[in-house]
């Protein structure tokens, strides 16, 4: 008989906020300026909310400045579009390319750091698909705090949310939901320092876990990206949507996989095959090295594959190479100083004179939990589960439809982010506290705990972990197909089966990380097993989801993938419309939002 | 196949179960490239599970994984084991937790604790100065922000409060006060008298002893004690009546 798992303690706050990275404090910050004193409790898994993935990112966050001479923000919700390969929701590209700009000057007015022209104005950048015109000539519309806008944001949203008293809670996990009679009431909290599992029992509840791509072998996401909150909406009987679409960036660097901005390329760099020559351009005449991430992603495999790339002698990886020998010694000194160093710290390479291996790297997620345009979880596409809301990478709203430009997500983050906090300030003026911790409480946590600490047998973790990521990385990476896919489902089924013959060396429930890492490797499992399974039944191609066996897009799949799986392996699919109103609403551009071709 | 190297690393490590602290050495055989946080997850995956590290990004970004290696704290996701063997001439390795908040277990330490210092030096904008006519952003010439950006670039990984000589009981620490001066020297911050006031409290720059043994670790490469010099000279005002 193993230990007696139990709730510790019960918290009332009126806000709980699951995941406290970039979207989650934006909608903490916006919460507290629209209804002063609101008692939020704000979880991560991190040490600190400034540790959190959203601070590594780089390149920038797209927005049209209204004072811009020739940038329009028509043109970005069509590149939004075309880049999404038809299937965003236009109603969601048009409130967030709208109120893109104004969330920059909020950002700044706030603190963020961002680079300056020499009017003191916040500098700009081009970026992979942005472009002027409908599509003719790249477009200066990202925004920048340097090669560490992340960074940016985060440090802003992050004392924002000091500033109005939001309290932390660190190195903590949201381990199960809770509902009374259908509405979300907070969350069962298992908390890594103390050991102890806590009931945060709260008026609304704010999911906003981030990035879920840790079962890649090669991956630019942190130790922490596991997956755990699309676990926990799956375990709940909600659906997730478009877990096929998963993005590969094309220039991770060479072992680690750590990401080296398309700022690289927005400043000048260009890819190089083993052969030095600039291959984009054969592929992509008009936006070239600056295509959008599939396309470059499937160039840099394709260039591999017949035998143009090159190998690395100390990591034994294929990969090309990106040159930035000829940007002027200002721009690596100053624009990209913190990417370029990591070269040099991990590859032992100098970019100022050498060419940088690369190679695509598993980056980013489009979809996740389904909400509306309000940031309100679905259960179908009709209904909503109330109580419970959700922003940033975990949530699909859907922005990115199949394919995500960069500088958009965190664009996402600080919009949708606002639109959530005011959604749930309005939620909160008649919305009860909840009553007494649920009856069921803890029921699926304690089992899954207890099933942890009391399995018994030989299988090693590193090796399942290991054995995932190859299989993901090899069968439902960047190019996928129906036999390959069958075979990883397969294979994921043998994983679970192994997975439940691993034993704990140590039974702690304080600081025991290989306990987390067991509970972490259920999701793992999970959410690779939901995208192998709708990347199967995706028979096309669209945005990063390429089947070779289908390489055109098709009309009949001009909709989202909701999945269900209560049960592992047992997926339920059903289908969501993708929003259309820009095209419907017949504008001047309407034709430009239709079902159009996708070319670079 | 490259150059292999055999270390021995001597890891302190605390039980808090048993309330029990002691040395463990464990002996790895690994390639050149491979960075500190991988040889703990290689202790991990071959050898024991129950060793608890922290790390996060493991990129440099987040200042998660400082340790001290030979007691140099720096950040281990950095350290490749061909530049540890070089700059320590040796390939036995003392692997030590910072000391700026207790240890929960092994290498991970209380950073939340540590992070209460920089909360107290309020790294947002105290009070906003009034915007800029045309009503969007502020205005900030590169130049005037060129004095300042290296120490926004701060990630509080705690490795310069590690290292400072200063005692951190009485000190909040380099970093804590990074935080202050970059607001100091940030136009859009008006409460200049209440950031002076922090800096130069009992906890403030009159603790720093000049070591300047926070520039010399900055995973960063930040000049912190510039910055606090900077201070020190009077350079960002005086706080009235003192």
């Amino acid at each position: 008989m193993g230990k007696q798992l139990r709730i510790d303690s019960v918290l009332r706050p009126e806000v709980l906020i699951i995941g406290a990275g970039g979207a989650g404090l934006r909608c903490a910050a916006e919460i507290c300026e629209r209804r002063p004193g609101t008692r939020i409790i704000a979880v991560t898994k991190v040490y600190s909310p400034q540790k959190s993935h959203t601070s590594t990112a780089q390149g920038g966050m797209a927005a049209v400045d209204p004072k811009d001479p020739v940038d329009r923000v028509i043109y970005h919700m069509f590149d939004t579009w075309k880049g999404s390969d038809c299937s965003a929701d236009q109603n969601i590209i048009k409130k967030v390319c709208e109120t893109g700009w104004e969330q920059v000057v909020w950002l700044e007015r706030h603190g963020m750091h961002f680079s300056r022209t020499e009017a003191g104005r916040i500098a700009k950048r081009p970026f992979g698909g942005h472009m002027l015109n409908f599509g003719e000539v790249k477009a200066f519309r990202a925004c920048y705090e340097a090669d560490r806008t992340g960074k940016g944001i985060m440090d802003t949203v992050w004392a924002e949310s000091l500033r109005h008293g939001v309290v932390f809670l660190g190195q903590s996990v949201a381990t199960e939901l809770l509902f009374s009679h259908g509405r979300c009431v907070g969350a069962i909290v298992f908390v890594e320092p103390s050991g102890k599992f806590i009931a945060i029992l709260a008026q609304a509840t704010v999911m906003a876990t981030g990035g879920k791509t840790r079962m890649y072998q090669v991956s630019t996401n942190c130790r922490q990206n596991t997956g755990d909150g699309l676990a926990l909406i799956l375990q709940a009987g909600l659906p997730v949507m478009d877990l096929e679409a998963v993005q590969f960036h094309p220039t991770g660097i060479v072992g680690p996989g750590i990401l080296a901005s398309e700022a690289l390329r927005g400043e000048g760099g260009v890819l190089l095959n083993k052969d030095g020559e600039r291959f984009m351009e054969r592929y992509a005449p008009t936006a070239k090295d600056l295509a959008p991430r599939d396309l470059v992603s499937r160039c840099i495999m394709t260039e591999i594959r017949e035998g143009r790339g090159c190998i690395h002698p100390d990591h034994n990886m294929p990969h090309v190479w990106l040159d930035l020998r000829h940007l002027p010694k200002y721009v690596h000194r100053t624009k990209i100083q913190e990417v370029t160093s990591f070269f040099r710290k991990f590859v032992g390479v100098d970019p100022e004179t050498e060419l940088c291996p690369v190679v695509p790297t598993a980056h980013y997620q489009m979809g996740g939990a389904p909400t509306n345009e309000f940031g309100e979880v679905q259960k179908s596409p009709e209904e909503i589960v109330p109580g419970l809301f959700a922003c940033g990478e975990f949530a699909a709203a859907s922005l990115h439809g199949h394919n995500r430009l960069g500088t958009n997500s965190l664009l996402e983050l600080i919009t949708m982010g606002k639109v959530v906090g005011e959604r749930v300030v309005s939620y909160l003026a008649d919305a009860e506290a909840p009553g007494d911790v649920p009856e069921e409480a803890g029921q699926h946590v304690f089992s899954q705990f207890s099933n942890c600490l009391e399995r018994k047998g030989h299988q090693r973790y590193a090796r399942i972990r290991d054995r995932l990521r190859v299989l993901m990385m090899e069968k439902v990476g960047v190019f996928r197909s129906e036999k390959p896919l069958t075979e990883a489902i397969d294979e994921l089924r043998e994983l679970k089966r192994m997975a439940s013959r691993m034993e704990l060396s140590s039974k702690s429930l304080v600081m025991n990380q290989e306990l987390l890492q067991f509970w972490e490797l259920d999701h793992l499992l999970d959410i690779s097993m939901v995208i192998a399974q709708s990347a199967l039944a995706r028979k096309e191609s669209r945005g990063a989801h390429y089947r070779e066996d289908y390489p055109e897009r098709k009309p009949e799949f001009d909709f989202h993938t909701l999945a269900y799986m209560t049960e592992f392996g047992k997926v339920d699919f059903a289908k969501r419309p993708i929003d259309m109103s820009i095209y419907k609403a017949r504008g001047k551009n309407y034709k430009k939002f239709g079902m159009i071709e996708r070319k670079y | 196949m490259s150059q292999e190297y055999e270390l021995t690393l001597k890891i302190s490590r605390y039980d808090p179960d048993t309330d029990r602290a002691w040395v463990q050495d464990y002996h790895l055989k690994v390639g050149r490239i491979l960075r500190f946080v991988d040889l703990f997850r290689k202790i991990n995956d071959e050898q024991d599970p129950t060793l608890a590290w922290s790390s996060s990004c493991e990129h440099g970004q987040c200042g998660t994984c400082g340790m001290k290696i030979n007691g140099k704290p720096l950040l281990t996701c950095e350290l490749l084991v061909e530049n540890a063997v070089q700059m320590f001439k040796t390939q036995t390795f003392k692997v030590e937790p910072l000391t700026v908040a207790p240890v929960i277990r092994d290498l991970v330490i209380d950073l939340e604790k540590a992070y209460e210092r920089i909360h107290i030096v309020k790294p947002y904008i105290i009070e906003f100065a009034p915007p800029h006519p045309e009503g969007d952003e502020y205005r900030i010439p590169p130049r005037v922000l060129e004095a300042y950006v290296e120490a926004t670039r701060c990630i509080n990984c705690f490795c310069c409060a590690t290292a400072c000589i200063s005692t951190q009981k009485n000190y909040l620490g380099p970093n804590a006060m990074l935080a202050d001066i970059v607001r100091l020297m940030d136009p859009r911050e008006v409460a200049n008298e209440e950031r002076l006031k922090i800096l130069y409290s009992g906890q403030g720059i009159q603790r720093c002893r000049t070591s300047q043994a926070c520039t010399f670790v900055c995973p960063k490469q930040i000049d912190v004690a510039h910055f606090i010099a900077l201070g020190k000279e009077g350079k960002f005002g005086k706080v009235n009546g003192v």
